[in-house]
């Protein structure tokens, strides 16, 4: 070894040293969940947040199987437990009001894969977790320059699980990334937080959540001017559901763009919560960022809390937020029915056909007129 | 066998009276034609018969083949062979042409009879191809997007699918240019037979033209005041419905 390379070596060293430091001070600064706390105000974490951080705290077994399927040599999937990348990427990452949880995440850390995606995937990659305890799985992929990446994430707990997992997304120059996750936790509760990082490719991102309770923290970053991220989401809520969402689109650099649209079916006495945010830092200039959440109320009982949000400190920018709930439309109702569809399934149609349109952008089979 | 209205009385809910005591009767094989200024209660009649849930029957009775159409729910009543081309047609987003009509022909059969996949696209594309409709909006959500005529053409093209045996078309050929009227018209009249009718709503010679009447309504102010054969369609497309007010 040369000296330089010793220096390195020693001064990574310190890096990573430092870091371990910096974020025990963060968690042992951060209190867990609680509704005071703006990020945690109406995702009711006293009954589920609160028994995650207990089940984590109590350091339960980790009863949960993880498993890829890939086609060819697109990717070298690498068990997680041995990997030192997603440990340092999981510190280092943001999230949104749940430095205490993750924290206890890192304590722990259960397993997952560490996808390095170095040629374009001809079939989507498929990661499952599976659990019917205690999960707190993750996942790291990154996408190497100018190669076209699909991957599917399907999370399955049945029972009253608790699943809660870290998922972080590198995307370099000219690559393209569509990225799904599939969660159904049934009776269960999920808790995942994703950030991605791009560096100058297009991402096209897609959650689909189902579970008794669940909390999605998403925060993308965009590095680079021309990079693209589009952030889509479809649920269905019934019962006692509650879907607590929360977005960050922050760009660092201006001339890149982001679009984030959010669309659920709430009914019986579900709730879902969005809070989004769209920060464009001073210097980035000609950013082009959209949001939107949109939900379909098929009961009176159902709540809904939706609050998008923009902080935007540089100029020249493009940027826009909205949200709106409303009930099924009748008439379109009416028109399924009234060509011998019966009621209740064109319900489903319509609701489906309302979904769709955040499933169809982030697949692109839009129909133009 | 017959559509028969009786006496019928009905109301926007919590509204206006519209229909103010109409009586009606279409035999099987006919084409009834329904004319009348605008806001006589022509859209509101054929709605009322579909169980758009909008308006509210006061009395009066509608029977299908014997069947009391208000005691069946909208779904049960286009099962049971009661159509109409609305005058707005819905657009529905999200649901694209071809699961639609998958769907409402799948309600036809038998509970556990699965359609026919392959074969109910045949039949899909050939009828598009006959009303000169571009095969891209099987994969099309329901009329979103869609110009008016194409709307119109869509609404025929589920008509030609689900072949009932009483078709109510409400101004389909309003929005329609003169080719698209002359094969909107073909498809209609490659329709008729012994044991289906019609009843057009229309405010135009031009579409009678093609698909000829037997007999010619007028509904006026929520009642049928005029009941003619063709002779009905020219008088009023010579002098229009002057001669209704100077009969009140
Ligand atoms: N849903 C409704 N709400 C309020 N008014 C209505 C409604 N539907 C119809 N009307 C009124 O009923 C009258 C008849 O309308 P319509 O049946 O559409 O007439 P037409 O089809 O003969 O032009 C009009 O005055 C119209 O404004
Ligand atoms: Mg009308």
């Amino acid at each position: 070894m040369s000296i330089e390379e010793a220096f390195a070596l020693a001064e990574a060293e310190a890096k990573l040293e430092q870091a371990l430091a910096d974020n025990k001070t963060r968690f042992d600064n951060a209190v867990l969940p609680n509704r005071y706390n703006e990020d945690w105000r109406f995702g009711r974490p006293n009954k589920f947040a609160m028994a995650l951080a207990e089940t984590l705290q109590r350091n339960a077994n980790c009863h949960g199987g993880a498993s890829v399927q890939h086609a060819g040599d697109s990717a070298v999937p690498v068990a997680l437990a041995a990997n030192d990348d997603l440990r340092q990427t999981e510190m280092l990452m943001p999230t949104i009001g749940s430095d205490a949880l993750l924290g206890l995440h890192l304590k722990r850390f259960g397993n997952g894969y560490a996808l390095y995606i170095e040629e374009d995937t001809k079939e989507p990659i498929r990661l499952t977790y599976k659990t019917s305890g205690l999960y707190t799985p993750s996942t790291f992929i990154m996408v190497a320059p100018g190669v076209k990446a699909h991957v599917i994430e399907q999370y399955c707990g049945t029972g009253a699980c608790t699943m809660f997992a870290t998922r972080n997304i590198q995307v370099a120059e000219g690559a393209e990334l569509m990225v799904e996750l599939n969660a159904d936790v049934d009776a269960g509760s999920y808790m995942v937080i994703t950030n991605i990082q791009n560096m100058g490719g297009k991402v096209k991102h897609l959650t689909e959540l189902r579970g008794e309770w669940v909390r999605e923290e998403t925060i993308a970053e965009i590095y680079t001017p021309d990079a693209d991220v589009q952030l889509y989401s479809a649920n269905r809520l019934a019962g006692n559901q509650v879907l607590d969402q929360h977005t960050r689109q922050i760009h660092h650099a201006g001339g890149s763009s982001s679009n984030l649209l959010y669309k659920n079916v709430v009914d019986d006495n579900a709730t879902a919560i969005f809070a989004g945010n769209i920060y464009v830092a001073p210097a980035a200039h000609h950013t082009d960022a959209y949001q939107s959440n949109r939900n379909m109320l098929l009961s009176d009982k159902a709540t809904i809390h939706s609050l998008p949000g923009l902080e935007i400190l540089a100029d020249k920018v493009r940027c826009s937020h909205g949200s709106a709930s409303a009930p099924m439309d009748d008439e379109q109702l009416f028109y399924l029915c009234a060509r011998g569809i019966p009621k209740h399934e064109a319900q489903l149609l319509v609701a489906d056909g309302f979904l769709a349109d955040a499933t169809d952008k982030f697949r692109g089979n839009i129909q133009t007129t | 066998m017959s559509l028969i209205i009786k006496d019928l009385y009905a109301r926007v809910k919590d509204g206006a009276q519209i229909l103010n005591g109409v009586s009606l009767e279409i035999p099987k094989g006919q084409v009834h034609a329904v004319m009348g200024p605008n806001g006589s209660g022509k859209s509101t009649l054929s709605k009322v018969l579909c169980g758009h849930p909008d308006y509210e029957v006061i009395s009066g009775t509608a029977e299908l083949d014997g069947q009391d159409l208000f005691s069946m729910s909208v779904d049960e009543r286009s099962r049971a062979g009661l159509f109409l081309a609305f005058q707005y047609p819905v657009e529905v987003p999200g649901v694209s042409n071809a699961n639609f009509m998958r769907a409402a022909l799948q309600a036809r059969l038998p509970k556990g009879e699965e359609l026919d996949a392959v074969s109910f696209y045949k039949t899909m594309r050939s009828t598009m191809s006959k009303l000169g409709m571009d095969t891209k909006f099987t994969a099309r959500a329901v009329n979103e997007g869609f110009s008016g005529g194409e709307k119109k053409r869509n609404d025929v093209l589920q008509m030609m699918m689900l072949e009932p045996t009483y078709a109510i078309l409400d101004e389909t050929d309003s929005g329609l240019d003169v080719d698209a009227l002359r094969i909107v018209s073909d498809g209609v009249n490659a329709m008729r037979a012994p044991f289906r009718s019609f009843m057009i709503i229309t405010h135009y010679k031009r579409l009678l033209d093609y698909i000829r009447p037997d007999v010619v309504h007028v509904l006026y102010k929520g009642k049928i005041v005029r009941t003619a054969g063709y002779e009905l369609v020219e008088q009023i497309e010579q002098n229009g419905f002057d001669f209704l007010k100077t009969e009140e």
